[in-house]
């Protein structure tokens, strides 16, 4: 960012990359600890900078404060299991005391619902037609998007009445683009399915005029006016489609509410995804929702001394003050780079205590039976 | 008597062919927009499967078995003698 008249201006967070090689031990404890009182967190970010890490840290931090939490992946690439050393799966596994895990699959969740709809199916056709219908439903799963349907639904799900006896779910989210379009498709979903429901109505009020018009001549219609769904179908179909509609809605509408819902985003000192992060950043906000904080992951420590890391690290710099310009007003905390890959809940503990700054390292050190 | 019952039948009769005169094409009309919706409708539901890109589809399958026995009249009234989807063949 550069100022008419140069020095002068120098922003508070510019200044504490500048003057301060490690600051994660500075991280503002009022960054992320108040999003922790939300009812939904959503870390995003490319693949690979650590969303997974973050959100286990965060939600392991805001489980240690009292909150039940429900920690939630929706990235086909799992990796929460091999954080805490467990396995995890499509069904809640407790992590902590006031913990849970949960694994989305969509492949998983696309079929259970594709069988659901086939053995409907088979209810209303003779048997001589399961080849037919087994093969629909095959490419019915294969399509593209089932599984991101599949997803969204699940997810549209998770933030409804499903998780109601939990004060926190933290959403560990596939990559960018992914996230991006499992954020707008409540929208898309909602603008279809109110297409849908006036066609509906159309052919409700035109039967209603239908009716009054009377029967033809003895009562016996021929392809006559009133519809060949019948009213029971009409309103079976209305209820299924009014209930989609409720359902996204009501994910859309909290997905940008900032008392519910916040947003992290999260990326490396690195140049693609930074940029992915800025991408990402002005498609949330074209959505209406804003990225409220930005975890900036993997730092080098202070103590590597060798040519190879030194020159790394200068670039590095040169990428803070990238970050530092592309996203001018986002409040950020900082994680280093750690001698060994995050795993186990005692590391998830410690990158907590570092994203949430230096006042929850002495105020409270959460203590948990694992 | 007998005069009074023919004639009462006889009001009966012109009052119902007259609404008949007055009322058909206007049931005629409503019956043609309100199969136009459905089939619109159908359309919407079908539309994936027919190549017409549709966001939802996955969404809408769950009417799909609603829909079933209306299909194979909605092919045939949209100028298709055979299902138009393959691997579901209805005829």
């Amino acid at each position: 960012m550069a100022f008419e008249d140069g020095n002068a201006q120098v922003s508070a967070g510019r200044l504490q990359v500048l003057l301060n090689k490690d600051p994660w031990r500075r991280n503002d404890p009022t960054v992320l600890g108040p999003l922790l009182e939300r009812r939904f967190i959503f870390v995003g970010g490319k693949g690979g900078v650590g969303k997974s890490t973050t959100a286990s840290a965060l939600a392991l931090a805001a489980a240690g404060r009292g909150r039940k939490c429900l920690l939630v992946s929706t990235d086909p690439a799992h990796s929460l299991g091999d954080l805490f050393g467990r396995r995890i799966g499509p069904r809640r596994r407790k992590l902590a005391d006031t913990l849970w895990g949960l694994e989305l699959e969509g492949d998983r969740l696309a079929e259970a619902y594709i069988d659901r709809v086939r053995d409907n199916l088979r209810e209303v056709t003779p048997p001589s037609l399961y080849p037919e219908i087994k093969r629909q439903m095959d490419m019915a799963r294969l399509a593209p998007g089932a599984h991101e349907a599949a997803l969204m639904d699940a997810l549209a799900g998770l933030m409804g009445s499903e998780t109601e006896d939990f004060d926190l779910v933290v959403f560990d989210t596939a990559p960018s683009g992914h996230t991006l379009r499992l954020l707008s498709l409540p929208d898309i979903m909602a603008a279809w399915t109110d297409g849908m429901l006036r066609t509906r109505e159309k052919t409700g009020k035109i039967e209603e005029a239908a009716r009054s018009l009377g029967e033809p001549g003895g009562g016996q219609d021929k392809g006559g006016p009133v519809s060949r769904l019948g009213p029971g179908k009409t309103a079976r179909i209305r209820e299924i489609l009014e209930e989609r509609q409720r359902k996204f809605r009501r994910a859309g509408r909290l997905l940008r509410d900032p008392g519910a819902s916040a947003f992290i985003l999260v990326l490396t000192p690195e140049k693609l995804p930074i940029r992915e992060g800025a991408a990402a950043c002005e498609a949330l906000r074209k959505a209406g929702i804003p990225v409220e904080a930005l975890v900036v992951n993997r730092l080098l420590p202070p103590s590597v001394r060798e040519e190879f890391f030194l020159r790394r690290r200068e670039q590095e710099s040169a990428r803070l003050e990238e970050i530092e310009g592309t996203f001018t007003r986002l409040p950020r905390a900082y994680l280093p780079l750690q001698e060994s890959d995050i795993s186990g809940v005692k590391a998830l503990l410690e990158a907590g205590r570092f994203l949430l700054g230096p006042i929850d390292n002495v105020r409270h050190i959460p203590c948990f039976e694992y | 008597m007998k005069f009074t019952y023919r004639f009462r039948r006889f009001l009966g009769r012109a009052s119902y062919w007259l609404r008949e005169y007055y009322v058909s094409p206007y049931r005629q009309e409503t019956a043609r927009s309100l199969r136009r919706e459905e089939d619109l409708f159908m359309l919407l539901v079908y539309s994936e499967a027919l190549g017409i890109p549709n966001p939802v589809s996955y969404y809408t399958l769950e009417l799909q078995p609603i829909l079933y026995e209306s299909f194979h009249e909605w092919h045939l009234r949209m100028g298709m003698p055979k299902s138009p989807l393959e691997g579901f063949k209805c005829c």
